[in-house]
């Protein structure tokens, strides 16, 4: 689904990303962890494109995403993007923040687009809220609400960037139940996340990147129990 | 102080009559600078050079010279510009509507750039294309927030509008200063013109209440 080859990102002088290769593959449920200023949210960022990559190729569903010839716009209405400070839409109701871009970009009619948006309201269990505007809601419900609009556009591939960081502790397991139930209906998912549990639960694989560097890629129960790098064991050390 | 206002009561109609002339004047200049100002606003923020160059030398030029003198270039100037003489009229929506623009521009580039840079993310990441975004993502949430500034500006658009007055337009201003050079005293006539333009203003500025209280239901 998504190929990634020799990736770099730099900030002028910063080199933030220093060539890193993976794939994800169609279903699968891949967790990036690491530290701070790891480079691990710039990489999901890559993925759509929000980042310019500095060089290397990123293949979403077999399109170059760094050749300027790929219409950028349309590879990410099929790749939803779920970003740690909500960012939904505040002068737009719940509804209106889910059916806006499948209207405006897909050109879904009004039914249609409303259709699916009560749909996924009622899977992310804030039918309630449909008329609100997100101010009314508490952090939790935005960002289920917020993983609600980005499945509206039916993407084949969600990117999380820490999406429980900005959250109040007790609202942290309502998202991860969302995510949780998302990853069972064979989603594409990547998520950079600090929940260690989640991640071995949920994920088929972790990628554990260090100083912009992929220095782990292995099964959860494989990394968590036995992880190979110095790194990564340190790392763990210091989580639990 | 010895006023009469029994005398100019006759008058009164015709003094009237200049508040829907400066009221067009106001709308339109309004109208044209708002549009004006959006476009220079998007131009400032681009991140093509030359866009970015055209609107500040825009901006500097409307700002940096008196708009009487604007007013008094376009009216006196159209015959060498674009070859006849154009109404006082069209001089005045013309000159205010290209000098506000010059004034809403910032506000706006201001309005754009306090929006959350995320919004513009949240927008990309959905594949909206920017024409779409501005439009209907930033630049909604923009205006809510410079609504108190863009009041501003158009009320100091209709009091300015008074100095119409020297290339002929009969708005309020003219009127009454007509009123007052036929009757021998100035003093009532301009009285009542100033009551006029300050009675539009608080209408202005109650409406502009509104507008924020209606633009302020999502908070």
């Amino acid at each position: 689904m998504i190929k990634i080859e020799n990736l770099h990102k730099n900030y002028g002088k910063l080199e933030v990303l220093k060539g890193i290769s993976t794939t994800i593959g169609a279903g699968e449920v891949v967790a990036i962890i690491g530290p701070s200023g790891s480079g691990k949210s710039t990489f999901l960022r890559c993925m759509n494109v929000l980042e310019n990559p500095t060089s290397g190729r990123i293949l979403v569903r077999d399109q170059d995403v760094t050749d300027k010839k790929t219409n950028i716009m349309k590879v990410r209405q099929n790749v939803g993007m779920v970003f740690q400070h909500f960012y939904l839409f505040p002068h737009k109701t719940v509804l209106q923040n889910l059916t806006y871009a499948p209207m405006k970009v897909k050109g879904l009619s009004k039914d249609q687009a409303e259709k699916i948006a009560l749909e996924l309201l009622e899977q992310v269990g804030l039918t309630e809220k449909a008329d609100e505007y997100p101010t009314r809601l508490s952090g939790g419900q935005k960002q289920r609400v917020a993983i609600a609009r980005a499945l509206a556009m039916q993407p084949d591939v969600m990117l999380f960037d820490e999406p429980t960081s900005a959250l109040d502790p007790e609202m942290v397991k309502e998202v991860l139940e969302v995510m949780k139930s998302l990853a069972h209906t064979g989603m594409t998912m990547a998520i950079v996340t600090h929940e260690m549990g989640f991640a071995r639960e949920v994920a088929d694989r972790v990628l554990f990147l260090d100083g912009g560097v992929l220095v782990e890629d292995a099964p959860p129960e494989e990394f968590f129990t036995n992880p190979r790098s110095q790194r990564a064991q340190e790392f763990l050390q210091k989580m639990l | 102080m010895n006023l009469d206002f029994t005398q100019f009561i006759p008058s009164m109609p015709y003094i009237l009559k200049g508040i829907l002339v400066t009221l067009q004047i106001v709308v339109l200049a309004g109208v044209l600078g708002f549009v004006l100002g959006i476009i220079l606003s998007l131009f400032k923020i681009s991140s093509i050079k030359i866009l970015n160059w055209v609107a500040d030398v825009y901006t500097s030029i409307f700002r940096g010279t008196p708009l009487v003198l604007q007013l008094m270039l376009i009216y006196y100037g159209s015959p060498q510009i674009i070859g006849y003489q154009i109404e006082p009229y069209t001089a005045a929506i013309l000159s205010f509507g290209l000098n506000s623009g010059a004034y809403i521009s910032e506000i706006i580039r201001a309005g754009i750039l306090a929006v959350d840079k995320g919004q513009q993310e949240a927008a990309m990441a959905l594949g909206v294309p920017y024409g779409k975004m501005m439009w209907d993502i930033i630049l909604p949430q923009a205006l809510k927030n410079i609504l108190p500034a863009l009041m501003n500006e158009f009320i100091s658009l209709t009091k300015e509008s008074a100095i119409v007055t020297t290339i002929g337009v009969m708005d309020i201003m003219r009127r009454s200063y007509q009123v007052g050079a036929e009757n021998y005293s100035f003093f009532e006539p301009l009285l009542i013109a100033g009551l006029i333009y300050y009675l539009m203003v608080i209408t202005l500025t109650l409406l502009g209440k509104a507008l924020e209280r209606r633009m302020r239901r999502s908070d």
